[in-house]
């Protein structure tokens, strides 16, 4: 499962605004991820931005593998539904996003076209979230519980890609604790 | 986009808008129809976002530049910048001269990058791929296929090399942790300022050229022009700005100016006096609130000098002023009322031609601050002595006039906090422009896509900000347009994407 090659390049990106209460559930999924991997020596970087579209580019460059972890309204379940998008499925059609900014599908388009080394797999998870108005630090109750969740499916990810040392001569198979 | 539409008019409905994606009421435009399938109405609705004031109580108030900087993922600069002054005012401390240069160089800086990618990235598709292109074409790689890989590729270089300049004097460009009480957090080193000044004449450059740009491709086509003047997107309004002692536009410090829709001075104030001037207007279909001039008075969503409607962002910052403080923007500021009929230019498209005016005053200004001297000075900090009470901070936003206004006890601990951002000093001219563009484009009309997209372009214009929530996954959500009978029944849902 692990390529004996030296491990990709690889980033996780927590989107989100942690003032915004499950706004910022990206972003602790990410502190949790980044927590979890300290224990594991692996050369993964783990980033944390407020940022989506054009500055997002900035971020990616350079890396070949991405894991991006945001908040989502979606509905398609109560807050602290978990979501693995496929990337098709996360990157569609090709517009503006908000007035601030482009989506990211048209950044990563954008950045293809400019050449911008950008990362040839990218997988994304998403938390549905509940109040995403109220400014407060820290996400409700539900959706705090989906954390070791996602940060699990992330450490998955990232082990699927062979960017975890080999398992066994780490602690980095200790998934669940806080 | 509308895809699966139906597209003619029925009578008594209720077409929505939907442009914010991820977020379930981020913007949104409520457009009924009559019986005759004529616009009845047309609303733009915002949500707030709650608990501030509670939030920020009992915080130390030297934690609100951090604080605030993050409320907001479109302009952390901004909210960092107007904290750091409300605490200068706090503390009663006046920063030396080269830490007020560092903060204007950081300041000049996110304005000219924030500009140049609305310009590129949010404004220009509409003028430069074109107002009813299809949604597919009508983004940043419209615009590139249009101006060419190349200008595309100096676009984003440019963006990082000015982002550089806030890195290299400010800490961090995402959320800035240089400003202090008195001062920032650290001196420019004269190494960095060889950087710094080659930056920002690049920055002069492409700003110069950009201004080509628009001219090309927006003022070379009649019917852009056209567009521009024409009746749909037009009010008369008073206009805000910060000005400098000879009333030049300055996004950092000065007087607020407001002028009447005639030109004529009504007002002038410095940030303590702001609620003297700025009342606060609450409507039952929105969460927003919408800011008046105190003095007129709020008589409802109407133009003219009697309504106490203003607005803010470039267009009225141009129009509250006497002219640019730089060579090159004075220029292009001239021609600019020159050509769109003198002063006060009431049209709400011509903001993202003053936009580019801006951007060229705001390059300027990096490159006279980079080459200053005193730049480097190492003394860039008062320290505070006074225990503190009140504090007010005003700055010109990019999207306009944002002022912060702390309480606290002697101790420096917030008491109260009020936030006055720039877009709810559009709030209002925003609301009369989204219906009157309805009005105007939608009434008997097929409901089409270019035609959404206009009415869409009567708000993009201000480039109003939503508080948060910039980044959204899965990428973008279609836009949905609800038409609803009078009685509220959802007769159909169209989503464009």
């Amino acid at each position: 499962m692990t390529p004996a090659s030296a491990p990709p390049r690889t980033v996780v990106v927590g989107l989100g605004n942690p003032l915004l209460t499950d706004d910022g559930v990206g972003i602790y999924a990410a502190r949790l991820l980044a927590e979890r991997l300290a224990g594991a020596g692996a050369g993964v970087t783990v980033a944390e931005s407020s940022w989506g579209g054009m500055r997002f580019l900035d971020l990616l460059a350079g890396f070949e593998k991405a894991i991006i972890i945001d908040a989502i309204q979606w509905r398609h379940g109560p807050p602290g539904t978990v979501y693995r998008l496929p990337p098709d499925e996360a990157v569609p059609t090709v517009r503006a996003v908000s007035f601030h900014d482009i989506s990211l599908g048209t950044a990563l388009a954008l950045g293809k076209k400019l050449g911008i080394p950008l990362p040839t797999e990218l997988v994304f998870l998403a938390v549905e979230a509940g109040d995403v108005l109220t400014v407060a630090e820290g996400c409700s109750p539900e959706v705090a519980r989906a954390l070791p969740e996602v940060a699990g499916l992330a450490m998955d990810q990232l082990a699927a890609w062979g960017a975890l040392p080999e398992a066994g001569c780490t602690n980095s198979g200790s998934p669940g604790t806080l | 986009m509308t895809q699966q539409t139906e597209h003619a008019p029925r009578a008594g409905r209720k077409i929505s808008i939907d442009p914010i994606t991820r977020l379930e009421g981020h913007g949104k435009i409520e457009i009924f129809l009559n019986d005759r399938g004529d616009v009845d109405r047309a609303y733009l609705q915002i949500p707030e976002l709650r608990g501030f004031e509670e939030f920020a109580k009992g915080r130390l108030a030297e934690d609100m530049p951090q604080i605030t900087s993050r409320i907001c993922g479109v302009c952390p600069t901004a909210h960092h910048m107007a904290a750091t002054k409300a605490l200068d005012d706090l503390y009663k401390v006046t920063p030396p001269p080269a830490a007020r240069r560092i903060r204007e160089l950081i300041y000049a800086s996110f304005v000219a990058e924030d500009h140049a990618l609305h310009f590129y990235v949010l404004g220009g598709p509409d003028f430069v791929v074109g107002p009813t292109a299809p949604a597919a074409e009508r983004n940043i790689l419209g615009v590139i296929a249009k101006v060419g890989v190349e200008v595309g590729t100096r676009v984003i270089a440019m963006r990082r090399r000015i982002r550089s300049i806030i890195e290299l004097a400010g800490g961090k460009a995402i959320h800035p942790v240089f400003g202090l009480p008195g001062g920032v957090a650290k001196r420019i080193r004269p190494e960095a300022q060889a950087e710094i000044r080659a930056i920002a004449a690049d920055a002069v450059d492409f700003a110069t050229f950009t201004l080509q740009v628009f001219d090309d491709l927006v003022l070379k086509n009649p019917e852009y022009v056209q567009l521009i003047l024409s009746d749909a997107f037009t009010h008369r309004t008073h206009y805000m700005g910060m000005v400098d002692a000879q009333r030049r536009v300055n996004f950092y410090d000065g007087q607020v100016r407001v002028v009447s829709p005639e030109g004529t001075e009504v007002a002038s104030f410095g940030a303590p006096q702001y609620r003297d001037h700025i009342a606060e207007h609450v409507e039952p279909w929105s969460y927003q609130k919408f800011c008046y001039l105190k003095q007129v008075g709020w008589k409802g969503f109407a133009d003219g000098a009697e309504s106490g409607i203003y607005s803010v962002a470039p267009l009225a910052r141009l129009n509250a002023a006497d002219g640019m403080a730089t060579p090159l923007a004075q220029q292009a500021y001239q021609r600019y009322f020159a050509t769109l009929g003198g002063k006060p230019v009431h049209h709400t498209l011509a903001n993202h031609w003053a936009r580019v005016v801006e951007l060229l005053y705001a390059a300027e200004r990096m490159k006279e601050l980079a080459d200053d001297p005193e730049l480097c000075d190492p003394n860039v900090r008062t320290l505070p002595t006074q225990a503190p009470t009140e504090g007010v901070g005003i700055v010109e936003a990019p999207r306009g006039t944002l002022i912060h206004h702390y309480q606290t006890d002697e101790r420096g601990v917030v008491q109260k906090a009020n936030l006055i951002v720039a877009t709810q000093g559009n709030a209002a001219r925003i609301a009369m422009s989204v219906d009157k563009a309805a009005k105007s484009l939608l009434s008997g009309k097929e409901v089409s896509e270019g035609l959404l997209n206009m009415i869409e372009m009567a708000f993009r214009a201000y480039d109003p900000c939503f508080g948060c929530a910039t980044h959204a996954l899965p990428g973008e959500m279609p836009l949905e347009v609800r038409l609803r009978s009078l009685d509220g029944t959802v007769l159909k849902t169209v989503r464009r994407g």
